[in-house]
């Protein structure tokens, strides 16, 4: 079964500032910057878009109902320049992906990290390293 | 013919040869020497203090000039090699002044009402209360159009120079043809306001007016619509543009501000880096609003119901 679960952070210090979202066009202030929620579903859409893109992701609930979570992340330039391209996250992609889950309790959170099945992981900050 | 008269044609064929390469130089013809023998490299403290010698970044900018002769045109094969795809030097935080240490305010030296005004910002973005100006789409405008970090692009050619920021497809156009600004009693506020420039060697001078108020970056100060700067832009190794950059605000900054930008470019080897178009506007979930205490949330999204909360089930 599909789990939803809380991870707070405020023991790891040095982990939460890294995970800070970092948002192109409005402040981040909307998510919780100090929590981290991680679901396991599959690929329902991803709309690589300006100025930010959204993973959309189907989880299976406990009574077997299914949520639409969407994650966000930077724009398509940011995402090329982290290896993040649209044919990673095909639909029906399996996935394990963390975020920072919004205040207000919608099922949106700001991308930290997405896990395939494959085991490939992906980290959209990656795309704002010079290489 | 005797040898001091050979000697007085020799020297005066080479005088004449001499004054016609100078006035190449100036039309752009000539090779794009540095004007005069090689300042040594200014450190950051002496531009705070050049700055500082000069009431108004127009003053700077005309002095700046005058020490090249009113600068330089540069023909097509002297202009220096911009090209490339460019990012801003990552900075924590997007601070304007990059050496703003990491725990500490910013780097501005400023008025008491602006003072107060950025701490009560950085006070309500502890608290969750946060908008950013740009978030109905509107660009950065200059001087933060500086601190954006996405891609960027340099087009330098003999009368204009674009510094081109993917942000909002926001481009800066430097013109460097040798007009002036517009009159006075014709300006009126722009996003990235008018820019003239002149060449001083392979180094792009650069000043600014015209620009509308806006704020440096988040966490950051506020700048007014008197707003001037003026910059030198120059390749200082294979990878990095450095800009060094004032800010004159008199309502805003007690002196004027002082930062060194750097823009470092990017490994595209295998050519996958673009410039595409931005549309701010294109994805429905990216729609943000302004809430009654000052904070930023979202509009709604197109992948739930309204009041679809997390946990309950469609």
């Amino acid at each position: 079964m599909i789990k939803t679960r809380f991870t707070p952070l405020l023991s790891i210090a040095a982990l939460t500032v890294l995970t800070i979202p970092l948002l192109a066009h409005h402040s981040g202030a909307m998510f919780e910057k100090e929590k981290t929620i991680t679901v396991e579903g599959v690929v329902k859409r991803f709309e690589y878009t300006n100025p930010h893109s959204w993973l959309q992701v189907d989880v299976k609930n406990k009574d077997g109902s299914v949520t639409t979570w969407g994650f966000e992340a930077e724009g398509p330039s940011t995402l090329q320049r982290a290896g993040i391209r649209p044919s990673d996250f095909m639909p029906g992609t399996k996935l394990k992906i963390t975020g920072h889950p919004m205040k207000d309790g919608s099922p949106a959170a700001a991308w930290v990290e997405a896990i395939r099945a494959d085991g490939k992981r992906f980290d959209p900050r990656e795309g704002f390293k010079v290489k | 013919m005797t040898n001091s008269t050979k000697t007085a044609r020799i020297a005066a064929i080479f005088l004449a040869f001499a004054t016609l390469l100078s006035a190449c130089n100036k039309a752009g013809t000539a090779p794009a020497a540095s004007s005069g023998a090689p300042e040594p490299e200014r450190t950051k403290e002496q531009m705070i203090e050049l700055g500082r010698q000069h009431k108004t970044a127009w003053e700077l900018y005309q002095s700046l000039r005058e020490k090249t002769k009113d600068g330089q045109r540069l023909a097509s094969s002297n202009l220096p090699d911009w090209s490339g795809v460019y990012t801003r030097a990552p900075v924590p935080g997007f601070s304007f002044d990059p050496d703003q240490p990491p725990d500490g305010l910013p780097t501005a030296k400023l008025t008491p009402e602006f003072h107060a005004k950025m701490l009560k910002r950085i006070e309500d973005a502890k608290r969750g209360i946060e908008w950013d100006p740009i978030s109905t789409c509107s660009p950065p405008g200059h001087p933060r159009w500086l601190t954006e970090p996405f891609l960027r692009e340099f087009i330098v050619t003999p009368k204009q120079t674009w510094l081109i920021n993917e942000m909002v497809n926001d481009i800066r156009r430097i013109y460097t043809d040798g007009r002036d600004h517009l009159p006075e009693a014709d300006r009126y506020p722009l996003y990235d306001g008018d820019s003239i420039g002149f060449w001083d060697g392979q180094k792009l001078v650069i000043h600014t007016n015209q620009l509308q108020a806006g704020i440096y970056q988040r966490s950051q100060p506020d700048y007014t619509d008197q707003v001037e700067t003026v910059e030198i832009w120059q390749k200082v190794d294979d990878k990095t543009l450095r800009a060094d950059v004032w800010v004159y605000d008199p309502p805003a900054l007690q002196e004027p501000w002082f930062t060194r930008q750097s823009y470092v470019k990017l490994d595209d080897r295998e050519k996958t880096l673009r410039i595409r178009y931005w549309n701010c506007g294109e994805n429905e979930n990216n729609a943000v609003y302004q809430t009654k205490e000052g904070a930023t949330q979202f509009r709604g999204f197109t992948f739930t119901k309204n009041k679809n909360k997390q946990g309950e089930s469609r």
